[in-house]
């Protein structure tokens, strides 16, 4: 059973990150921006938080160092967002365009200013954020195991963040703009809604939420920082199309996602699937086989935003 | 917001005005000659690993003597590009350039004939055409200005099996990066290392992990790996690719489990790793170019670096062993050094599982 509990804690190191990251996505896209940029971001918010961290660890550490780098990730993801923003909504450039520019550009500045400031490129940093064990509610069975053992705030974090967004975007008067931007512009602007202060709004979210995301992905994968997130922001997109652009089913997504990943990496370590004799590959590939299978099932009804890609011109009216 | 883009672009352009005057130019000569010129391979003069390791020997033997010297950088991983850099450092005035790594191999063979007055160190390499399509692999040669080294990492990984397996240790792992000649051997000698231990020691309940990675980079995948191995009861795991290294520290950070390093002391890089399997990087590289500035450079010659020329071994200054003592280091360096132990090499064996071995169980992870 113990191993059930460990292969659900290690998912979870996959599932918190990419669940924040593409409800940052969702943000984006829901109010009409396809953001791809969120690689990019992921990037930027790690080195910057990263670099602080690395900066101050010697006179502070502990969960106090943890809230305060996560703000400056999530800071620093707004500014690099905003380069998207002024040029998918102001300049009414191509967003697929901008977004690639901004995942190459971003881990060249975080190679080329640790390499300034250090001569180093790589970043190190002490990992003092685990919490080995919450207190009375590591003893839960089952469930104490799984949140409440080898734990870092950010799985909470997560846990608060996916609650408010889903608050925000379906009881909120601002939630209701913003995916009206995102299906019909127009129409959101005949009644007075200024769309291209939503979608700066939508777009700076996600950068807030991919810039936490990036760091909430490298504190528990490495020991330094070496200007990559593997890919990750990417997997998020495809979390965010598998959930359909919905909080709740971006949860369920990025869920199926860390466990497989989860499995893929530790069935060396659970006799029972060592022995099916199955090579890792093809643990490796069912995350993205169920994606195609579900997204050919689903496609009919996938309810992107119609928007979303489009810029918004208001003499089209 | 047009503001706001100026001042984007007025520190974009201010920033890196404002790194040259940190002068972080590691050159101390004032005209434009550099003695003594490195190239790097792929990674950076700072990956902790090759370069990093001959940077160091060059630097020091330059500092002493007070030599200019010089690294260069090429601007992709080829051939062409290799000996552009190499044309750079002839012309800014070098005598001897030192090139880490196999992938040099090419660049070093057309370099010995276009300048016949420079001299090479090429580490884990000997110069050949590259020509691996053709029958028999490709042609070798070496001109009399190169010097082409390689380690002996059976043995550097052998020591480190044996030192894990003394110190107590039972449930080992082996995660290698990409399946390189030198991590192969590494492997090798790891496993065979433990081995040996474990008859010397009359026990027969050892168990070994085996997963070669595919990549030399930190990913959340190989993190798992390792916590999943720590998590089924491995105790130590000899990370041996890279950045793959960070990943399993991590991993064992989590789970209070050991790491041995791998091609430098890696002491400094987390608490938990114990020792380091270690080529004499900037030894050997020092010791090439002391050859060459007292008249005695070993062109024309490929060695390999191994016990009996203190080539590799484990720094046991910085290593946390709680049962393994200098003592029992010292007596089986002595074995490797007289020849008495035969560690296969990957030129033995095509496949680990092909290693014969009588009390240590060895699970292959595809």
């Amino acid at each position: 059973m113990s191993t059930v509990f460990f292969v659900m804690r290690q998912a979870l190191t996959y599932s918190i990150p990419l669940l924040i990251v593409a409800l940052g996505g969702m943000f984006s896209e829901r109010s009409g921006v396809v953001n791809i940029a969120l690689e990019g971001i992921m990037v930027f918010g790690a080195f910057t938080s990263i670099l602080f961290i690395n900066s101050v660890q010697d006179t502070m550490s502990g969960q106090l160092l943890l809230l305060l780098a996560l703000l400056i990730a999530g800071l620093s993801g707004i500014l690099i967002s905003l380069l998207h923003a002024y040029a998918s909504i102001n300049m009414k450039a191509n967003q697929v365009i901008s977004g690639t520019a901004i995942n190459m550009l971003t881990p060249a500045v975080a190679i080329y200013v640790a390499r300034m400031l250090q001569n180093v490129q790589q970043i190190n940093f002490n990992n003092t954020f685990r919490i080995p064990k919450v207190s009375v509610l590591g003893d839960i069975p089952g469930l104490g195991d799984v949140l409440f053992k080898d734990a870092y705030i950010t799985t909470y974090l997560g846990i608060l963040i996916l609650i408010v967004s889903t608050i925000v975007l379906y009881r909120t008067r601002f939630g209701l703009r913003l995916r009206a931007c995102g299906e019909h512009p127009h129409a959101a602007d005949s009644v007075g809604i200024n769309v291209y202060k939503i979608r700066y709004a939508g777009v700076m979210i996600s950068g807030f939420l991919a810039g936490i995301g990036g760091l909430i992905f490298v504190i528990p994968t490495s020991t330094n920082f070496n200007a990559t997130v593997a890919g990750y922001g990417f997997l998020a997109l495809a979390v965010l199309i598998f959930g359909q652009w919905k909080p709740m089913r971006i949860l369920y997504a990025s869920l199926f996602f860390g466990l497989m990943k989860a499995i893929a990496s530790t069935y060396s370590s659970i006799p029972f699937l060592l022995n099916l004799g199955i090579p890792s590959n093809f643990f490796k590939m069912v995350p993205f086989v169920a994606t195609l299978i579900v997204l050919a099932f689903t496609s009919k009804k996938s309810q992107g935003p119609k928007a979303a890609g489009i810029p918004y011109d208001k003499s089209l009216r | 917001m047009k503001k706001f883009l100026v001042v984007l672009l007025a520190l974009a352009l201010v920033l890196p005005l404002a790194a040259c005057n940190k002068d972080t130019d590691p050159d101390p000569g004032q005209e434009d000659k550099y003695e003594l010129a490195l190239v790097t391979d792929i990674g950076t003069i700072d990956d902790k690993s090759f370069n990093q390791g001959a940077w160091e020997g060059l630097k020091k033997y330059a500092e002493e003597k007070n030599i200019t010297y010089k690294y260069y950088q090429p601007a992709e991983k080829t051939t062409a590009a290799y000996l552009d850099s190499i044309d750079l450092a002839v012309k800014g005035g070098a005598k001897l350039i030192v090139c880490p790594g196999f992938l040099f191999e090419p660049a070093v063979f057309e370099a010995q004939d276009l300048y016949p007055d420079t001299k090479f160190i090429i580490l884990d390499g000997s110069p050949n055409d590259g020509d691996w399509e053709k029958e028999g692999g490709p042609t070798y040669r070496i001109e009399s200005n190169v010097y082409s080294v390689f380690y002996a990492e059976e043995q550097a990984g052998f020591l480190a099996g044996y030192a894990a397996v003394k110190d107590g240790y039972k449930k080992l792992g082996f995660m290698g990066g990409m399946a390189v000649p030198a991590v192969v051997r590494f492997g090798y000698g790891f496993v065979q290392g433990a081995e040996y231990a474990a008859k010397e020691m009359g026990i027969s309940d050892i168990e070994i992990m085996y997963h070669y990675t595919g990549t030399f980079e930190a990913s959340p995948e190989a993190k798992t790996l390792a916590a999943g191995w720590y998590e089924a009861g491995t105790e130590v795991i000899f990370a041996c690719g890279g950045a793959v290294g960070n990943s399993v520290m991590s991993a064992a950070e989590e789970a209070d489990k050991a790491v041995i390093g791998v091609d430098v002391d890696q002491s400094n890089e987390s608490r938990t790793v114990i020792t380091s399997s270690m080529k004499m990087l900037s030894i050997s590289v020092y010791d090439g170019i002391e050859a060459f500035y007292g008249g005695t450079f070993p062109g024309g010659q490929s060695v390999t670096l191994d016990a009996k020329v203190d080539g590799i071994g484990l720094p046991m200054e910085t290593s946390k062993f709680k049962t393994f003592t200098q003592e029992d280091y010292d007596a089986i360096y002595a074995k490797l050094v007289a020849g008495e132990i035969d560690i296969l090499k990957d030129t033995d064996k095509t496949d680990a599982s092909d290693i014969t071995l009588t009390v240590t169980k060895v699970t292959f992870v595809e």
